[in-house]
């Protein structure tokens, strides 16, 4: 090919505009058809996002099918514990099909440190006003009991004070103020 | 561990690794020899003509590895693109590639309109692939007439001119991603892209004066010592500037006393008490700035001369790299919490690890030989050969 | 267990397999995808005024405020907020810090598990009196000016119209940017997807009227979240009396929705 004192520029200057235009294309080709919609990111991220599974319902959810439950949690002062905390996600639960929620502790020793997660005195952070809170093994001893007992052999899980009051109904004493 | 240290429990792992200490190094490496380049080719500084177009094929070789490091640290690799078909306005980030691209194509037209004669005449000796090769490189014209020379030469300056503010924001840009990130004391600074610029310099310098000095000593060939003298003043001149920079950061805020102040005291004195303030200021800054001073100012002998000149590019080298990692993995170490510190412990077979550090560090000096293969690196070869 | 107990006990499990087999069809919808607005009976909207009508993205306003004084350091709202969106161990969309303070004011804070075992037992690493302490949730702050999205090279991250910072895992890259710019360090890269995630207050949820997982389950009412556009919803009135409410690291100028109540100064 001949060439002329400036051919070699002219090529180089053609080369940068294909680079340019194929960039250029593929920049349009490639950006996300809802790219820009609200703003410099992809607006059906948003739907995406809103569409994800919902993996914990509510109290009401699961005791809309647990009646018995519902009897007894909602009449005690753990009605504001969600059912889900202990027994696990409701879609798990229903995904499982009959295999119930399992608790993340139980038997024997075990719920008392389900227990003192919230009830531990000794973790002084913990308001009167919001959460009663117990020293163990003293509040055991306090209340003349073995000190093997383990919480709900006295409090009823879901209604903490359930067979207490009933117990102090019959036995006729009345609550110190 | 002590009890007083808290540290988010999102900031115990560091997230931004030795990649991040690679990555501004390797395009630190390129901006100071382009440096080097751009004094010869657009200030006339006669003197660096020896190493005028080493300095271009080692900032190309350093460049088109430059990447590398980034790749390997982000998480998704196989979407980069996205920052160049989706980058948001207000990223400093989203730059990045635009002006890699920009840097890269304006490199590469300089050395092929700067080796443009000399690919001509190998062209006519050269057959097969090498043959075809330079007929690309060449964009298939033999015309050197003198009309044609005087045009390459202008543009050359010309793109050479462009390139100086394009290398400035290449690494100042770098800086910036740092300086930028307000939730982080010891990285949110103006001065970061300042600092981050002239120690790029003295890194590239000091790159390509102890390059220039071991492959003249490996192929026995004799040393330009004007051109090695007047890199190392140019060299003196800008790690003042890079070391000055770095303590008028670290003094002030001493001197102010904000939270700043107070928050990064402690990373200082504390966790990089040895790699900050022994290593990189001590040993490796105070040492060399003694050293090249004594080379500057006094007359000494050339073999002398060589020797320290290239033993202080060694230590200048090495505390650029110790600056990136006190600012990178350093600045990390501290948490956002302000109450404590995290460690950090490089692995060998990490995707971040060390050997893929090793491998990334030896890579553009295996593509520097590819391209030496290419360009002929030596004008003395060159007109020995012809 | 008495002798009646032992019989309703019986009834129980009946009246459970009846109900299981009879409405688990039911149940399976509610955790399919629904469409926007759609009323789901047995779940109670918790969010007043969100079902039945169309979504207006530019007409909404949330606020989540934690009562400090009201935090027991549970952790129930971190393993809920686990299991709700799977996070892998060792990485928090929302934890809970405890504080101590001595009678020098020196200041000792830990969050192990990010508080996810809850705090059974006092610090044994220390051994001074303590005369102080409390619990700080956090979680993602929502800010107006997040400084997340304003780094965010690809526009992964993003602020919708209707106040919620997303993260779009689709397009991320997984630089980490956001994680460095976060003041809150409210983000991590997900280990499995290696994107950036984060707290989205739930956002699936509050877009079918349920409130975030983490307010679900807090027994004490410490976390609260609600629409500022209804003022009868608590936060519509906490922030809007003259309770005293604050937000983290105010200097750094990211204005978070996220709002806290008796705050103490020791709290970054």
């Amino acid at each position: 090919m001949k060439s002329s004192y400036n051919s070699h520029i002219k090529r180089i200057v053609l080369g940068l505009l294909i680079f340019a235009v194929v960039g250029f294309v593929a920049k349009m080709v490639l950006t996300p058809k809802s790219f820009g919609k609200y703003g410099p990111y992809r607006a059906d991220a948003i739907d995406e996002e809103a569409n994800q599974e919902i993996r914990h319902m509510t109290n009401a959810s699961c005791l809309s099918c647990h009646p018995y439950e519902a009897n007894i949690h909602l009449t005690g002062l753990h009605k504001t514990i969600s059912c889900e905390f202990c027994h696990g996600p409701y879609a798990d639960h229903v995904k499982a099909g009959k295999v119930y929620g399992k608790l993340p502790v139980k038997k024997k020793e075990e719920i008392k440190v389900l227990c003192l997660r919230c009830h531990n005195k000794a973790i002084q952070a913990r308001p009167g006003e919001v959460i009663k809170t117990v020293i163990m093994p003293e509040h055991l001893e306090e209340q003349k009991v073995k000190v093997s007992h383990t919480c709900d052999q006295c409090h009823h899980v879901h209604a903490p004070l359930k067979y207490i009051n009933r117990a102090k109904k019959i036995v006729g004493i009345k609550e110190k103020s | 561990m002590d009890a007083l240290n808290f540290v988010f429990p999102n900031d115990l792992h560091v997230h931004w690794s030795m990649m991040i200490v690679l990555y501004p190094y390797l395009t630190g490496l390129v901006d100071g020899s382009f440096i080097v380049a751009a004094l010869y080719y657009v200030f006339g500084v006669k003197s660096l003509k020896p190493i005028s177009r080493f300095s271009l094929v080692f900032a190309f070789a350093f460049l088109s590895c430059a990447m590398f490091p980034l790749l390997m640290h982000l998480g998704r690799p196989e979407r980069n693109h996205n920052m160049m078909i989706t980058p948001s306005p207000t990223s400093a980030m989203s730059g990045a590639g635009f002006i890699f691209t920009v840097a890269i194509i304006l490199i590469g037209l300089i050395l092929l309109l700067v080796y443009r004669p000399t690919f001509v005449k190998l062209r006519l000796k050269s057959k097969g692939i090498m043959n075809i090769l330079y007929r690309v490189l060449t964009m298939d014209s033999t015309n050197l007439s003198p009309e044609s020379l005087e045009l390459d030469r202008k543009i050359i300056k010309f793109l050479v001119a462009i390139g100086i503010p394009v290398a400035t924001v290449l690494h100042g840009y770098v800086g910036f991603l740092f300086g930028g990130v307000k939730a982080n004391p010891s990285w949110s600074t103006p001065l970061m892209p300042v600092i981050f610029l002239f120690s790029a310099c003295v890194s590239g310098i000091s790159a390509l004066v102890l390059a220039y000095i071991v492959i003249k000593k490996l192929r026995n060939q004799p040393v330009d010592l004007g051109c090695v003298r007047t890199c190392i003043n140019i060299l003196a001149g800008f790690f003042i500037l890079a070391f000055s920079f770095e303590m008028l950061e670290v003094f002030s805020h001493s001197y102010l006393r904000t939270w700043y102040h107070h928050a990064v005291e402690g990373l200082l004195n504390g966790p990089l008490f040895y790699s900050f303030w022994v290593w990189q200021v001590g040993i490796c800054s105070v040492l060399p700035l003694l050293l090249l001073g004594w080379l500057c100012l006094f007359k000494m002998k050339a073999s002398v001369f060589k020797f320290f000149a290239a033993t202080v590019s060694i230590i200048l080298l090495l505390q650029v790299l110790l600056m990136r990692w006190n600012v990178v993995i350093g600045g990390q170490l501290m948490s956002k919490s302000t109450r404590g510190y995290t460690q950090f412990h490089p692995e060998w077979f990490d995707k971040e690890g060390i050997i893929t550090v090793i491998v990334l560090m030896s890579l553009p000096f295996i593509v520097l030989f590819m391209l030496s293969k290419i360009f002929p690196l030596w004008l003395e070869e060159e007109k020995a050969s012809s | 267990m008495g002798e009646p107990e032992a019989k309703l006990d019986k009834e129980r499990r009946a009246f459970i397999k009846k109900v299981l087999n009879g409405t688990i069809a039911g149940s399976l919808l509610l955790v399919i995808p629904m469409p926007m607005g759609a009323a789901t009976p047995e779940v109670p909207e918790q969010i007043p005024g969100i079902r039945g009508k169309k979504w207006d993205m530019f007409d909404q306003r949330f606020a989540f405020i934690v009562d400090i004084t009201r935090c027991i350091g549970c952790g129930s709202c971190c393993v809920a907020d686990r299991r709700e969106f799977n996070v892998p161990d060792g990485y928090y969309r929302t934890w809970v810090e405890r504080y101590l303070k001595d009678f020098d004011d020196e200041v000792y804070v830990d969050s192990p598990h990010g508080g996810f075992d809850g705090y059974q037992s006092p610090r044994t690493d220390i051994e001074v009196e303590v005369r102080d302490t409390f619990f700080v949730p956090k979680l993602c702050n929502m800010c107006k000016e997040p400084p997340c999205v304003q780094v965010c090279p690809v526009g992964a991250t993003f602020k919708t119209p209707d106040g919620f910072v997303l993260v779009d895992r689709e397009r991320c890259v997984g630089c980490a940017y956001c994680i460095q710019a976060c003041p809150y360090s409210a983000r991590y890269l997900d280990p499995v997807t290696r994107t950036a995630e984060k707290c989205t207050w739930c956002y699936h949820r509050v877009r079918k009227g349920l409130l975030p997982a983490c307010v679900t389950v807090c027994p004490t009412g410490a976390r609260k979240f609600g629409d500022l556009n209804d003022k009868n919803s608590e936060v519509y009135k906490l922030l809007h009396e003259h309770e005293v409410l604050t937000v983290l690291k105010k200097d750094m100028g990211t204005y978070p929705a996220l709002y806290y109540k008796g705050l103490r100064r020791e709290v970054v």
